[in-house]
C-alpha cells in the first residue's frame, strides 16, 4: 500500500468563515493503481491530490504514505518523501524556462544527489521514453505544449517515483496531443507506477481502472473497471 | 545544479534586468567604496606625508599648525634637543614671505623655507631637509636655493639659474631688499598647497634673502628619534616646557579629532545611505523577481525541493547580483575616487601631496563585508516569501490566474 | 570708513582666585567670551578672568566678561569647541606687542572697511592698492576666505549626487522593466483587442508621471523630516549652530525636476521594449 487515507478532511479558514474543501475521504492507493478523480470545479479534487502528494496536510483524519503518518513528518521529511517517491505533473507544466529539456529533467535527480554520470544516463532514457531525445537541448519556449508536458512527465519520473500525481495534465492541450499524453501516462502506469489523475476530460478518466467522482469535498461514487 | 548555478541561470534568463541590477550595485558599490576610502584617506595620507621625510617628532609653539605662533630661540632649542640621547637630529624650519622677480610679468609670491640641522648623533647628518629633490641638488650654501616645479616652470628656471628675491622675515611692512640667489635644484615640497609657490634653502640662505633680519624664532623644529618617538617627545617636553612636542601619530590623532571630522562624518552618513539604498533596491528587485516565479517555485517544492534549497536559490541570486556588482564597483570606485579627490583638492590650503581617497586593504575588507551583509539583508524578505510559500495554494492560484 | 576694532585671541585661562576688594577698585577692560568657553569654565557676565599669552603666564592681564557670544559657525573647524575671547584691539595689541616694538608700530592681519556705498568697493580697493604699497585691498566678495571650501564642497556634493542619480536611474529602469513585465498579459490583451501602441504608451506614460510625482512628493516629505533630524543630531553632536542640511525651494524643485521625468522616462523605455513584441506573444503565458 502506498497511500492509506482514512477519513481525511481539509478545512480552509476564509474571511467569510471556514470552508471544507475535502470532507472525510477514505482512499487506498496500491502499486500499479490507475485512478482518475472527476467532479465539478471546486469540489476538492486538487486539494485531495495535494494531500495525497504530501503537499497539503489534512486538518482531520489519518493519511499514511508508505506506512508513515504524513501529518507527523517535518516539512523537510515531506520534501524528501516527495522527491524520492512522488512525481507531479501540472496543468501548466511549470518547466523552468531558463533550463533546457535535459536540465529540467535532470533537476530532481541533482537535488536527490544522484551522481552526474547516472543522471545523464537516466535523462537520456527518460527523454527517449517520452519521445523527446531529439529536443533535449531545447528550452521550453522552443517546445510545443504537448512537448512541454512530455518533458514535465519525464521530470516527474526522474527519481523513479512509486506514485505519479497529475493535475489536469491535458487541460492546456488539444484533443490529439491530449490523447498522446494520456497514452504516455498509461505506459507509465503499466510499468508499475501508481497513477492518480485529476481531470475533467472523460476520455482521460475512462482510461483509469478506478474512477472517483467527487462532489462537495466527498467521494460521491467509485467506478471500478 | 547547485544553488549558484541555478541562480546564475535565473539571472541570465532576464539579461536586461540582471545587467541593470548589477550595474546599479556597481554604481552604489563604487560610492560605498569611495566613502570607505574617504573615511580614513586623509589620516593615512597625512600620516604618510609626515612620515615621508623621516622626521618623527614635531616641536612647535602651538598644538596645531597654522596658529602663527613661533618657537622662540629656535636654534638654541634645537641644540638642546639634539643633545638628548634619544635624538638623531633636529631640524629648524623658519619660513618667510618672498617675492621672486621675473624678467616679464608680475613677481611671484612665494614662501621661503630656511632650514638648519643640529645633530650630535653619527647618523644625524644623513637626514635631509623636508623636501625631495627632483632635479639638481639640495641647497647647501648661503646663496643657494631650491625651487618648486611651479616656480621653475613659470620663471623658466633650471639648476644653475639665478633669481632675484625679496624676502621678509619679520613683518609685512618691512622694506624688501633684492638679493641674488642661485637655484641649485628643483624640489617637491610635501606640504605645499595647490596655489602656493615655495622655495627652500639653508637658514643662512634665508638670512641672506631677508637681509640678515630673521629673528631667533622658528615655525617648527623637526626631530628624528633613534627609535622611540613617544619617549623622545616626552623628553623634549621635559626639556622645553613652553613648546609642544608631538609625534607624527599624535599630530594625526589631533587632526583626526578636529580637522578631518567633516569628511569622516560625510563618509559615515553616505556609507549608511548607500548601504540602505542598495538593500532597499535589491530587496525590491529580488521580491518582484520571486513574485513572478511563485508558480515555478511552488512546483519545485511539490517535486521535492526542500525549503532550504529554494531559500538558498534566492540568497545565491542576491549574492550573484551583489558579488558581480561589487567586483565591478572596485575599478569604478577607484576611477570615481580620483575624480572626487581632484575636486576636493581644490580646497584652499590643502597640500598637493595630500589625498582624500587613499586605497587601503582594510577598506577592501570592509567593502566586502558591507556588500555581503547587503546581499544577505536584501535577500531576507524574498527568502521569507519563498520559505513561507504555501505550495498547494500557489499552484491553485497559478492555474486560476 | 569704520575700522573693525575687535580681534580674536585664543585664550589661555589661568586659575584665578575670586576678585578681591583691591582688584575691584580698578575696573578691568571688557572682553566677550564664547558660549562654549563660558559653559566650560562656568563664566558669567561680570566674571573677572586673567588672560596670558602662554601657560606660564606671560603678559597676564585681568579682564571683565562683558558678554557671552555665539561664535559664527565655521564648518572647517567642525568638532573643535571654540574656546575664544574677543578683546578690544588696543588691549590685544598691548598684550601681544613684542618687547622691541614700540606702541603704535604693531601690525594687524586685516582691516575690515565698511563703505558708505558698497557699490564703490572695487574702485576703493584699486585706490588703496595704488596708494599703499604692501597692502592688499580687495572687495569682501572676492576674498577667498571661507567661500573657497564651500564652493569645493558644493562641487563634491554635486559629484556624489550625480553618481547617486545614475545608480538610482539604473535601479529604476530595472524595477520598471520588472513591473511592466508583470503586466505583459494585460498589455498583450489590449494589443489583441486593437489598441494602438501609441495609446498604450500614453496610458503608461501617464501612470509613470503619476507614480513618479507621488514618489517625488513622498521623497520631499521624507527629506523635510530628515532635515530636522539630521540638523538636530549634528548640532547636538558638535555643539554648533551650523546648519548641515537645508532644503531650499530650489533644491526641492531640482529634485522634482529630476525625479518626475526620470521616473516617467524609465517607465516608457521599459514599456517600449515590451510593446515591440506582438500582442499574441505577450498574452501567451
Amino acid at each position: 500500500m502506498i497511500v492509506d487515507a482514512r477519513g481525511v478532511s481539509r478545512v480552509f479558514s476564509m474571511p467569510a468563515g471556514p470552508v471544507t474543501a475535502v470532507r472525510e475521504v477514505t482512499l487506498q492507493i496500491r502499486d500499479g493503481d490507475h485512478i482518475a478523480v472527476r467532479g465539478p470545479s471546486g469540489c476538492g479534487k486538487s486539494t485531495l491530490l495535494h494531500m495525497l502528494g504530501c503537499v497539503e496536510t489534512q486538518t482531520s483524519g489519518t493519511l499514511l504514505f508508505d506506512g508513515q503518518d504524513v501529518s507527523r513528518l517535518s516539512d523537510a521529511r515531506r520534501s524528501l518523501l516527495r522527491l524520492r517517491h512522488i512525481g507531479f505533473v501540472f496543468q501548466r507544466f511549470f518547466l523552468l524556462p531558463m533550463l533546457t529539456a535535459r536540465e529540467n529533467v535532470e533537476l530532481p535527480m541533482s537535488e536527490a544527489g544522484l551522481p552526474r554520470a547516472a543522471r545523464q544516463q537516466r535523462v537520456r532514457e527518460l527523454l527517449e521514453y517520452v519521445g523527446l531525445a531529439a529536443r533535449a537541448d531545447h528550452r521550453p519556449s522552443q517546445l510545443s505544449g504537448g512537448e512541454m508536458q512530455r518533458v514535465a512527465i519525464a521530470r516527474a519520473l526522474a527519481n523513479g517515483p512509486r506514485l505519479l500525481l497529475a493535475d489536469e495534465p491535458t487541460g492546456e492541450l488539444d484533443e490529439t496531443t491530449g490523447a498522446q499524453i494520456a497514452a504516455l501516462l498509461d505506459r507509465v502506469n503499466q510499468s508499475g507506477t501508481a497513477l492518480v489523475i485529476v481531470t475533467h476530460d472523460p476520455a482521460l478518466a475512462n482510461r483509469a481502472s478506478r474512477v472517483l467522482t467527487m462532489r462537495d469535498g466527498q467521494i460521491e461514487s467509485e467506478q471500478v473497471a | 545544479m547547485n544553488a549558484i548555478g541555478f541562480a546564475w541561470r535565473s539571472l541570465v534568463r532576464q539579461p536586461a534586468r540582471a545587467v541593470l541590477g548589477v550595474l546599479g550595485v556597481a554604481a552604489v558599490g563604487a560610492l560605498l567604496f569611495d566613502m570607505l576610502l574617504l573615511s580614513r584617506g586623509l589620516i593615512v595620507s597625512m600620516q604618510d606625508l609626515l612620515d615621508r621625510g623621516g622626521w618623527d617628532i614635531r616641536v612647535s609653539a602651538a598644538e596645531l599648525p597654522g596658529s602663527g605662533l613661533r618657537v622662540p630661540n629656535a636654534l638654541d632649542a634645537a641644540d638642546s634637543i639634539s643633545r638628548l640621547p634619544s635624538v638623531q637630529a633636529a631640524l629648524v624650519i623658519r619660513s618667510a614671505l618672498a617675492r621672486i622677480d621675473r624678467a616679464s610679468g608680475r613677481p611671484i609670491r612665494a614662501s621661503f623655507q630656511g632650514v638648519a640641522t643640529r645633530s650630535t648623533h653619527p647618523s644625524g647628518s644623513r637626514l635631509r631637509a623636508p623636501w625631495t629633490i627632483l632635479r639638481g641638488r639640495d641647497a647647501a650654501g648661503p646663496d643657494e636655493v631650491v625651487v618648486d616645479e611651479r616656480i621653475a616652470a613659470e620663471s623658466q628656471l633650471e639648476p644653475g639659474s639665478e633669481i632675484t628675491m625679496r624676502a621678509t622675515c619679520v613683518t609685512d611692512l618691512e622694506a624688501l631688499p633684492a638679493t641674488r640667489l642661485k637655484v641649485v635644484g628643483v624640489a617637491e615640497f610635501p606640504f605645499q598647497t595647490t596655489n602656493e609657490h615655495t622655495t627652500g634653502g639653508t637658514l643662512d640662505a634665508l638670512k641672506t634673502a631677508c637681509g640678515g633680519n630673521v629673528g631667533h624664532d622658528a615655525d617648527l623644529i623637526l626631530v628624528t628619534s633613534t627609535g622611540d618617538p613617544d619617549g623622545t617627545a616626552g623628553a623634549i617636553r621635559g626639556l622645553l616646557p613652553e613648546v609642544t612636542a608631538a609625534t607624527n601619530r599624535e599630530v594625526v590623532g589631533r587632526l583626526q579629532q578636529t580637522g578631518f571630522t567633516y569628511f569622516r562624518q560625510i563618509s559615515s552618513v553616505l556609507t549608511t545611505v548607500t548601504v540602505s539604498f542598495a538593500v532597499l533596491l535589491i530587496t525590491v528587485l529580488l521580491t518582484v523577481s520571486v513574485n513572478q516565479r511563485l508558480g515555478e517555485i511552488a512546483a519545485l517544492r511539490a517535486l521535492g525541493f526542500s525549503r532550504i534549497r529554494v531559500v538558498k536559490d534566492v540568497l545565491a541570486e542576491s549574492a550573484l547580483i551583489v558579488g558581480i556588482g561589487g567586483v565591478l564597483s572596485l575599478p569604478l570606485g577607484l576611477l570615481l575616487a580620483s575624480g572626487l579627490d581632484r575636486i576636493l583638492k581644490g580646497m584652499p590650503g590643502i597640500p598637493v601631496a595630500l589625498h582624500f581617497f587613499v586605497f587601503e586593504r582594510q577598506a577592501l575588507y570592509v567593502h566586502a563585508a558591507l556588500l555581503t551583509a547587503t546581499a544577505i539583508i536584501a535577500a531576507l524578505y524574498p527568502m521569507r516569501i519563498v520559505s513561507k510559500l504555501p505550495i498547494a495554494a500557489t499552484l491553485r492560484n497559478e492555474v486560476i490566474g | 570708513m569704520r575700522l573693525g576694532v575687535i580681534a580674536w585671541l585664543m585664550a589661555i585661562l589661568l586659575p584665578w582666585p575670586p576678585a578681591t576688594a583691591s582688584a575691584q577698585d580698578a575696573t578691568p577692560p571688557d572682553v566677550l567670551v564664547s558660549r562654549h568657553l563660558a559653559e566650560a569654565e562656568d563664566l558669567r557676565v561680570g566674571s573677572v578672568i586673567r588672560l596670558a599669552l602662554d601657560a606660564t603666564g606671560t603678559k597676564a592681564r585681568e579682564f571683565r566678561v562683558a558678554g557671552i557670544y555665539e561664535p559664527t559657525p565655521d564648518p572647517s573647524r567642525l568638532g573643535q569647541v571654540p574656546r575664544s575671547v574677543r578683546l578690544h584691539l588696543p588691549d590685544l595689541l598691548d598684550m601681544t606687542r613684542p618687547l622691541d616694538v614700540p606702541a603704535g608700530a604693531e601690525y594687524v592681519a586685516s582691516v575690515n572697511v565698511a563703505l558708505v556705498d558698497p557699490a564703490d568697493a572695487e574702485q576703493f580697493a584699486r585706490d588703496v592698492n595704488a596708494r599703499l604699497p604692501g597692502v592688499l585691498a580687495q572687495p569682501s566678495g572676492e576674498a577667498a576666505g571661507s567661500a573657497g571650501p564651500f564652493r569645493v564642497l558644493e562641487r563634491f556634493h554635486l559629484a556624489i549626487a550625480v553618481v547617486t542619480i545614475v545608480a538610482a536611474t539604473v535601479f529604476l529602469l530595472a524595477l520598471t522593466i520588472m513591473l511592466v513585465d508583470e503586466r505583459r498579459e494585460t498589455v498583450g490583451v489590449l494589443r489583441l483587442i486593437g489598441l494602438p501602441v501609441r495609446r498604450i504608451l500614453v496610458q503608461i506614460l501617464l501612470e509613470g508621471v503619476l507614480v513618479a510625482s507621488v514618489g517625488a512628493a513622498f521623497g520631499l516629505v521624507l527629506a523635510l523630516l530628515s532635515e530636522q533630524l539630521i540638523n538636530l543630531f549634528f548640532q547636538w553632536r558638535y555643539d554648533t549652530a551650523l546648519v548641515f542640511v537645508r532644503i531650499t525651494r530650489d533644491v526641492a524643485l531640482t529634485c522634482v525636476a529630476i525625479a518626475v521625468p526620470l521616473g516617467a522616462s524609465a517607465t516608457v523605455v521599459a514599456s517600449w521594449a515590451l510593446l515591440r513584441r506582438g500582442g499574441l506573444r505577450l498574452a501567451r503565458r
